[in-house]
Parts: C-alpha cells; structure tokens; sequence
C-alpha cells in the first residue's frame, strides 16, 4: 500500500551543510519532557481523533495514515505532524504522511542512522528533541526549522518500523507528557489500523481476486450459455435435419416403453401409417393398418418382444384405408432403462416404392427371359432346325421325283400325283414351323399403346447388358428423350431391338483389332418418323447381301437360322415402318435401322390417360398386389 | 442279264424321307429299303445284304451314331452316309472321323447324294 520513492528525490533533505555538528544528548530533552507540568489528561479529544481514524479507516482506508497526522496535529495542536517509515532496504526513512506546515516535505526522505527517527528505533522508546538542525544539519533545509520534536516509535507485528511524530517550530507552545501519552496511544492505534488496513487490501486483493472469478465465473457462464443457446440451435437444426432426413428416407421413428404401452412416433411416422399426428398411438391402431396376412407375424412379434430386449429387423406389409399397400422395412432395438423399464426404439422405413420396382424388375427380367429364349437364335437353331430342314428335304427329292415321273415315258401320272401329295404335306409342315414361330413371337394378343421408343429401348440395353458384356461389347446409347409416342405393342418393338442387339454383338464376335462397340440411337429422321439405329463394328456386309438380310432363312452367320430379321421385319411392318441395313459409311461394320411413324394426334386423345403408361410393370403389378 | 442293283438301307424316323429318297435312289440304279428305326434295320436280313446305309443322326430310342457303334461291335463295317437336319460341323466332324463316308445336312440335293453314294462305293470294290 505504500510506495518508496527514490532515496533521491528532489524533495530529499539528506543534504549535509558545513556546520560543527551537537552532540545527541545536547539536543535530547525526554526526561524534561516528564518534568514539564501537564495539562489534564484530554480524553475526550483522543476518543475523538481515535473515532476519526476508525471512521477513516471505514470509509477510506487509503488515507488512513495523512487522517492520522491530521489528527496528531489537531489534537497536539502541533504546528506540524508526520509518520516516517523504514524504507525496504532499512537504510532511509519515508516520509508517507506529514500535515502542518511541513506538509509539502510529504514523501521526504532521512537517512537511518542519522537521524531523530533513527534514534528512536535504536532506543526503541519515545524521545523529545529540541532544535534537531543542531545535530542534524539536513533539518536546515526544511521550510521551517523545528523547536522541538516528538517522536514515539511505530511498530509493526511487534517491529519497530517507524516512527510518529509532532514539531512544534517555535516556543509559543511546548509538548508536554499529555501529549506524549496520546501521541503513543495515537501510535499504537494507527500500528492496529495499519495492520488492519494492510488485511483489508488483502482482504480487498482477495475480494477483487474473487469478484475476479466472479467475472471470470459470469464470462464462462456467459459462453457456456453461448454455447448452450449455439448447441440449442444446432440441436434445433438437427431436429430438423432428421425431420427431413426422415421425411426423404421415408424414414419414421418411434419408442415403445412395453410396460406401459407408451408409444411415441415421429412425425414421419405418422405419415407413413396415414394417421394424424394428434392422435395418440395404440398397438390397436397400428394392428387396424396391418395387412391381414400380415397379422399372424404381428401378433408374434408383440408376444416375443415382451419376453425381453431383442434386436428385430423384419419387413411387413401395410393396408391403408383406401386399400392401398405398403411394404415397411422395421429395425428395433430392445433396452432396459436406468429403472430396469425395457423400452424399443425403432426405425420403420417405407420400402413401397423398393419392392414394387424389384417386382417390376422381376416382371421385365422374366419377360426378357421370355424375349430372349424366343429370340436365342442359337436356342432357336437347335429348337427348329430339325423341324424345318426334315420337310425341305422332302420337298427338294419328292420334286425332283415328281418332275422325273412326269418326264418319263409314259409319264407315271399316278406316282406322280402321290409324290405330289407327299410335297404338299412338307410345304405344310414348313408353313406350320413358321407360323409356330411366329406365334412364339407374338403375345396371344397384341396390346397396342403409347410408348416411348426411347425408354423401351433404355430397358433393352439395361436388361440385355450382361449379355453383352459376355460377348465384351461395348454398347453406347444416344436416346432422345423428346420423342414422340409411338403406338405399338412394347414387347414386340422391344423383341426387334433386342434381336439387333445381338445381332451386332454377334457380328463382332472375332473383332479383337478395334473396340467392340454397339451405338444405338434413338432420334425423329427427316421424315418425322421416329427411327432407331443399331450401328456396330463388326464384320460387316456384302452389297449383294443388302436385299436377301431380310428374308426367312436367309443367314450370314454359320450357326444362324435366317429368322430373327425376318420376324423383325414383319413385326415393324406390323407397325407401318420400315427395316433396312447398310453397310457403315466410315468404319467397318454396319448399321441396321428402323423407322416407324410417330402416334397420330387422334390416337393420344382416345386412349384413356391410363392406357398411356399401362406398360410398366410395376403399375400391373401394384394392382395385383 | 441284269446284275443284281446293290442294296441301300435308309433309315430315317421321318416318313417324307424314307418315300422320297428310294425314288431317286432307284433312279440313280440302287435298290433301296426303308426302315423307321435302327432297331427295325438291325432286326432285319438288310444288315447282312446292304451295300451302304443313308442313316439320319437324330433318331428316337437308337440314334444313327449309336447304329455305327452298334455294327462296330458287330464287326459288320458297312458304309455309312448320315443324314441330318441339324446343319452342325460340331456333330458332322465326329462322324466322318469315326468312318462315315459321307454326312449331308437336309435338305440336300439329288446331285449330292450320287456323288456321295459313287465316292462311297468307290471305297470298296466288289
């Protein structure tokens, strides 16, 4: 609380003057001092000084020691009061507080070992001097010199530290033993309050440490509410987050406590059992949503989930009220809380849309099976080869047998009329292999609708895809997706596509010299017909070939059978179009196409808007479900 | 007098076959019999008298192959030109390796099976 200044401070009065100096005992008059007659003891002043410096102590601890010398001056009625403290290093004294005419010598300095104030921590006892400048020349120098000097010494946790005194710089009032005993009492007061002062700036240092904290306290609360109101908000956020990760993954959730059969469903939920979200959830309600068939493995489930935490995962289906289906996939999970109440939380996701496309999948997979047996020509050359070659033979030597017998001489009428019947019963049979080719062919009935040529063809390549990868073909696609609508019977158009396809696969068959790479292009042609190319890169065409590709039993291929193109053709000209191929006009390979006539406006308009899609298998097979 | 036409047996499950084919063969000089089954020739006299057979591979119960190891066994080498309808050199090789003279795949002509009938006999004098 105190601070030391400079020992050379300019205010300094350690400054000797060329002056024969007075002996200690010349200038100390204590025992006078006692022998002085006293005036009355003056309790009432002192209870007042000391009630001043208890109130200054209070209020302004601070300034504790100037109330002091301000008191020792009004109440010695001295002309001048102070307190002198050792310095740190014990060689000068300081002068923290001074009052009276010497006021402006606050903050002085003199030195310890000569000087009044250092006599008095040698003697360790209240001394009384008379004209100390005798002695001490430096007191020349002060603004007023001193007549006499009192000084009682200033202790400190029972350390002489200092000292107090009171000077008085003439002789028109004299100290005397009244003044002594309350300059000591003021002393000792000022040694307690000083004490008390210092407690009280630690007791201070201890609160502004702790209001410290406290501001530290409140800062770290302030950011640990930050951080609250931040985790809030992200909490907030991620709510949402999973309400709208549940709502794109059609994903709900929920909690069962079983005991109490207390359920809770998120919002997405709800929405996937079509329920409001205000209605409280039952097992009833979810058993009334249950597909019957369905009800059976529910009730199963409730009874084992009862017997303890298990972990389930099963599918089940739902029936909603206007006889829809739904198919929910559910994950749950079994768990005893801190109170030992077993409690499921579990996802269900919406899995409809999943199982009907797989159907769908299914449907197309086993209808290209269907497609790709009837059109296997390797299949197909095995199946009827035997069929069709067993009558051509027949017809080939029973024609020349018939024209031999008619040659002859006489003609063989009668041999040749039966030979004649035997070619005719052949001609049948072939005509019979073919039209049971062709009903191979065909669906019972052929459905015509609208259709995108485009995406019908998408689900060739997609489908056939493994096929040709097993021949390393390379198939890339160019499809319009603004096309028209063609009508036509999906499956048959597909079957053309699918036999192009691998024709061109097969045509590439020995290619290793450049990639085995099929292109297929859907576009609206110059004519506004919407047409399809098969372009490969396989072993090309003759020119002489162009005209025959087309024809029954017509192949370039060693194991082929000459059907596939032929069928083809008569299924797009079924479809008023046209089938051709050409030779590839850069590149080896060729390109086969076809071109049919967009869907006449009429056309669209009296089909019913159900007609227009019925192609996919999934909307046939939704409705079977 | 005339010298007796040697014998050819067709064995064919197919009926147009079998009263198509002894007409030209009896045009080019041959006599021909016409059997259903292997089991129908091998039951018959023709196994001992017959020249050649026009045998069909794909036959119900024996097929032709099964015939050629049969007579094999049988020591009976007969001269063999199968007929078939499955135009397959996966099958055709085998059978000429086996010691058929000839295998032509349906329909063929009258052409070719007289040169594949000279080129068998050819093979063997008598």
């Amino acid at each position: 609380m105190i601070s030391y200044p400079d020992a050379n401070a300019d205010v300094s009065l350690n400054r000797a003057l060329p002056v024969a100096l007075a002996s200690l005992e010349s200038i100390v008059r204590t025992e006078e001092l006692r022998t002085r007659p006293r005036r009355p003891v003056e309790y009432g002043k002192e209870t007042a000084a000391l009630a001043a410096l208890v109130k200054a102590l209070a209020d302004s601890p601070r300034t504790i020691l100037q109330t002091l010398t301000d008191k020792i001056l009004e109440v010695l009625q001295s002309d001048s009061a102070g307190l002198s403290l050792l310095t740190k290093d014990e060689k000068s004294f300081y002068w923290p507080a001074v009052s009276g005419v010497w006021k402006p010598h606050l903050r002085g300095c003199a030195p310890r070992d000569f000087s009044p104030c250092g006599d008095v921590l040698d003697r360790g006892a209240p001394m009384f001097f008379r004209h100390t400048e005798l002695r001490y020349p430096y007191f020349w120098s002060a603004l007023e010199l001193p007549a006499e000097v009192l000084l009682v010494p200033f202790y400190l946790n029972g350390k002489t530290v200092g000292t107090v005194w009171a000077v008085n710089h003439d002789d028109s009032h004299q100290f005397d033993g009244e003044d002594l005993r309350l300059l000591e009492s003021m002393a000792r007061f000022a040694s307690a309050a000083y004490q008390a002062v210092e407690s009280i700036e630690e007791l201070r240092s201890e609160v502004t440490a702790r209001e410290e904290a406290e501001r530290g306290l409140r800062e770290l609360t302030g950011t640990l509410e930050a951080q609250v109101r931040a985790r809030t908000e992200q909490l907030r956020l991620s709510e949402a987050f999973l309400a709208q990760a549940q709502h794109l993954s059609r994903t709900g959730s929920y909690s069962w406590r079983v005991a109490t059969n207390e359920i809770t469903w998120s919002k997405q939920l709800y929405r996937i059992y079509e329920l409001d979200p205000s209605v409280p959830v039952t097992l009833e309600l979810i058993r009334s949503r249950t597909h019957p068939e369905d009800l059976p493995s529910f009730y199963d489930a409730i009874d084992r989930t009862r017997t303890g935490a298990h972990h389930y995962e099963y599918e089940r289906r739902l029936k909603m009220p206007d006889n829809s289906l739904k198919y929910i996939h559910v994950v749950a999970h079994g768990a005893l809380d801190k109170e030992g109440r077993l409690e499921y939380i579990g996802a269900v996701q919406d899995v409809t849309e999943r199982r009907l496309s797989e159907q769908a999948l299914d449907m197309a997979r086993s209808e290209l099976t269907r497609m790709a047996r009837v059109t296997s020509l390797g299949a197909l050359t095995a199946s009827i080869a035997h069929e069709v070659n067993q009558p051509l033979l027949g017809i080939v030597t029973n024609a020349s047998t018939c024209l031999r017998m008619l040659a002859a001489d006489p003609p063989n009428i009668e041999g040749a009329q039966e030979t004649a019947q035997f070619l005719l019963s052949d001609g049948h049979r072939a005509a019979d292999v073919i039209k049971h080719l062709r009903s191979l062919f065909s669906k019972s009935s052929t459905t015509m609708e609208l259709l995108d040529l485009s995406e019908a063809t998408q689900e060739v390549v997609t489908l056939s895809l493994n096929e040709l990868q097993r021949n390393r073909a390379i198939v890339l696609t160019a499809c319009d997706q603004e096309l028209p609508p063609v009508l036509g019977d999906r499956v048959q158009l597909q079957q053309v596509i699918l036999n192009l396809l691998l024709n061109a696969s097969e045509a590439m068959k020995g290619i290793d010299d450049r990639p085995r790479q099929v292109l297929i292009r859907t576009y609206l042609d110059e004519d506004e017909n919407v047409r399809l190319t098969v372009q490969d890169a396989g072993v090309g065409l003759e020119p002489s070939e162009m005209e025959r590709l087309f024809e029954s039993f017509y192949t370039t291929k060693s194991d082929g059978m000459g059907i596939g193109l032929s069928i083809s053709r008569s299924i797009i000209e079924r479809h008023h179009g046209c089938i051709w191929a050409a030779p590839n006009s850069r590149g080896p390979g060729a390109t086969f196409s076809f071109a049919i006539p967009p869907a006449a406006e009429d056309a669209m308009n009296s089909l019913d808007p159900d007609a227009l899609r019925p192609c996919t298998a999934a909307a046939a097979s939704a409705g079977n479900l | 007098m005339m010298p007796p036409r040697r014998l050819i047996a067709v064995i064919d499950d197919d009926e147009s076959v079998r009263h198509s084919l002894p007409n030209s063969l009896s045009q080019f000089g041959f006599a021909a019999r016409v059997f259903s089954s292997a089991m129908e020739f091998l039951a018959s006299d023709a196994v001992v008298e017959s020249s050649c057979l026009i045998l069909d591979v794909k036959m119900p119960e024996m097929s032709g192959p099964d015939l050629q190891q049969e007579l094999k066994r049988r020591r009976r080498a007969l001269l063999i030109i199968f007929i078939t309808a499955s135009a397959d050199e996966d099958v055709r090789q085998p059978l000429l390796k086996r010691g058929a003279v000839e295998c032509l795949f349906k329909p063929f002509t009258e052409t070719a099976l007289c040169e594949a009938l000279d080129a068998a006999l050819k093979t063997r004098r008598h």
